[in-house]
């Protein structure tokens, strides 16, 4: 416990304090008559109108982690981070086009989760299956990433890193998980929507601030600018390259043009595919309300741009960029360039910020994954009768059990590894694209069909992220790929060859008249918008046979 | 579940509009293109104030892409039968 600035750590309990009060008072928040129901649990009683579902989407896609990596990579390597910029304003126009039909559909059937709406859609067990097994499998190490992002803060606060025991080192992370955890189980989705409200005031106060105040400390943007701009011409001893790329290239060296589009492209279509995006979709009262959300959102993506550029204030600030060094990870950016900038009071509300910011998809994340077992494994496959307030129980204890989980991926495995897993995690998420954007317009693939192109994508996917390399890294060291003479995405490379398996085995199994399964889903239920509370889930057990 | 039998519904909506159709069609499409086609912006002038133009185009990109959203939802709203229609469907 080495020079803890008790000023920045007292504001930050106290910030903290209050929000495990907000997120217990939630339970009460919005109560309806029969509580026992998943929706009411797993989706927060769908009533969440166009202003709390804009929080709720906000704390729920720009997470704690986005606010750490995305200036740790633009610290990095420049301009490719900026992709992520890019890519949050391509999702909305691309989302638009889906989501609210994706919407639609769930209310009118009662589905909870993307995987009931793939069972509904082509009544198939075993691609509804293969959907929620990926998604769970995709939001594991996501949510070990927020946990990651608090590592960083505490660890920069200088709290709980003196002793070599795990337990007793991590100490304050379990302390803040359990509360999470625990929150959670009694509150359900309405924990992190009201949390949010906090969150996201912590989040724009200091961004704002910080926006407008380190420049004035650092000579301006000007110098701001034209430091990076040298840093990343510097051609490096160990690759023999240079540090990094200030403006996209259009040459094979670094990260180039082609890999900013892809990445861009790939990671916004993949967003909305992520079941934590689409739980906080589903909690939505109304279908405008999904869609004015598309015009609100992009504020968070001003705000997410303005978070990239810390890393070049990062960069600017010899402290800073010496301390990062001298740590060695470059996640550490912006904790250390705001305990260096800022007093240590306001460094408390910062940090406060970012430790939320990580609650709050936290624990959306895990009411996701924990949806998904309840209504695509448990209720599926082991018991076809199981009551609405047995569902709520089993979510209840899944969401537990998935951020024990993720706990112990944080903890005991290196960050390197919970990192390329969530890379990996945006890899596997865009195989769903086929069945699940494919099949809100047309019922033209064959459910074998989609199933044997999600599993191609997953297989070529995780194949190839796992054998790209670079002089420093042997394995996994990015996520782009050389195919025919370009640098692409794999995502977006492993959905096309998804894309092509599943239309050549559509024709051929459509040739051999293989049953095709039952559709439940009608035409005009992708652009209803019922005003009545949705009804009783039609169960994936009543539905089909 | 009683469901109402199938009627006419947006393809139709489409069909009967198709300059609304078309245009939405374009706003969306060119709003994802001049986002992603870095050839355009990946250049460090014309800058305005100290920020080069690759960063400044990205961030004014953002309301603009409220701002053709924003449009995009008005003409959505002509392109659809009144709503009376749809809500009574259940």
């Amino acid at each position: 416990m080495s020079h803890v600035n008790a000023t920045t750590f007292t504001i930050v309990v106290v910030l903290f304090l209050l929000v495990t009060g907000v997120g217990f008072a939630a339970a009460r928040w919005r109560r309806a008559a029969n509580m026992r129901h998943l929706d009411e649990w797993g989706l927060g009683g769908r009533g969440f109108g166009t202003f709390i579902t804009w929080f709720l989407l906000g704390g729920d896609l720009y997470t704690a982690y986005t606010f750490i990596a995305v200036p740790a990579l633009v610290f990095g390597s420049g301009s490719i981070g900026f992709y992520a910029v890019a890519y949050t304003i391509v999702v909305f126009p691309i989302v638009l086009i889906f989501l609210p039909r994706l919407w639609s559909v769930s209310r009118v059937h009662g589905y909870i989760t993307p995987a009931d709406f793939i069972r509904g859609r082509y009544g198939s067990r075993g691609l509804a299956l293969a959907s929620a097994f990926t998604g769970i499998l995709a939001l594991m190490p996501y949510i070990a990433l927020q946990l990651v992002g608090i590592q960083a803060v505490l660890s920069v606060m200088g709290v709980g890193t003196s002793s070599s025991n795990t337990f007793v080192k991590d100490l304050p992370l379990f302390i803040a998980f359990l509360v999470l955890a625990i929150f959670t189980y009694v509150s359900g989705l309405r924990a992190p929507a009201l949390i949010a409200f906090v969150k996201d005031t912590l989040i724009y106060v200091f961004v704002l601030v910080a926006v407008f105040y380190i420049p004035t400390r650092l000579g301006g943007w000007g110098h701001i600018f034209h430091v990076t701009q040298t840093h990343f011409a510097t051609v490096s001893p160990v690759t023999k390259q240079p540090l990094g790329t200030f403006l996209p290239t259009a040459k094979n060296v670094g990260a180039t043009r082609f890999d900013f589009a892809s990445l861009a492209l790939g990671s916004a279509v993949a967003l909305f595919l992520y079941p934590h995006a689409i739980t906080g979709t589903l909690a939505a009262k109304h279908r405008s309300a999904v869609k004015r959300n598309m015009i609100y959102l992009p504020l968070y993506s001003v705000l997410l741009a303005l978070i990239a550029l810390f890393g070049y204030m990062a960069i600017a600030d010899p402290v800073t960029a010496a301390n990062v060094k001298k740590a060695g990870n470059a996640q550490l950016a912006v904790p250390y360039l705001f305990q260096h900038m800022f007093p240590s009071w306001f460094t408390g509300i910062a940090f406060a910020g970012i430790i939320i910011g990580a609650l709050v998809p936290a624990a959306i994340m895990a009411i996701a994954a924990a949806n998904l077992f309840t209504r695509n494994i448990f209720v599926e496959f082991f018991k076809q009768d199981a009551s609405p307030a047995l569902q709520t129980r089993m979510s209840q204890w899944a969401s537990l059990v998935v951020k024990l989980g993720a706990l112990l991926f944080a903890v005991e495995l290196p960050h390197t590894f919970s990192i390329n897993l969530q890379l990996l995690g945006g890899v596997w998420i865009l195989q769903l694209g086929p069945m699940l954007i494919g099949g809100l317009f047309t019922r033209w693939f064959h459910r074998w069909a989609l199933l044997a192109g999600w599993f191609t994508g997953m297989i070529y996917g995780t194949l190839c992220a796992y054998n790209v390399h670079n002089p420093t890294t042997s394995h996994w060291a990015a996520s782009s790929d050389i195919v025919f003479g370009h640098s692409i995405y794999i995502g977006l490379s492993a959905v096309i060859l998804n894309l092509v398996v599943a239309v050549v085995l559509t024709l051929l199994l459509k040739a051999a008249h293989v049953p095709e399964g039952t559709d439940e889903t009608l035409p005009h239920q992708y652009t209803a918008d019922p005003d009545s509370p949705a009804p009783v889930p039609a169960g994936v057990a009543a539905s089909v046979e | 579940m009683s469901q109402p039998t199938t009627r006419s519904t947006r393809r139709s909506a489409v069909a009967a509009h198709p300059m609304i159709s078309a245009a939405i069609a374009v706003l969306v499409v060119a709003d994802i293109f001049f986002a992603l086609y870095t050839p355009i912006y990946s250049r460090i002038t014309p800058k305005l104030g100290d920020f080069p133009f690759f960063y400044w185009y990205l961030l004014i990109f953002m309301p603009l892409t409220s701002l053709v959203l924003w449009i995009v939802m008005q003409l959505q709203k002509r392109l659809t039968p009144p709503a009376g229609d749809e809500g009574s469907l259940r």
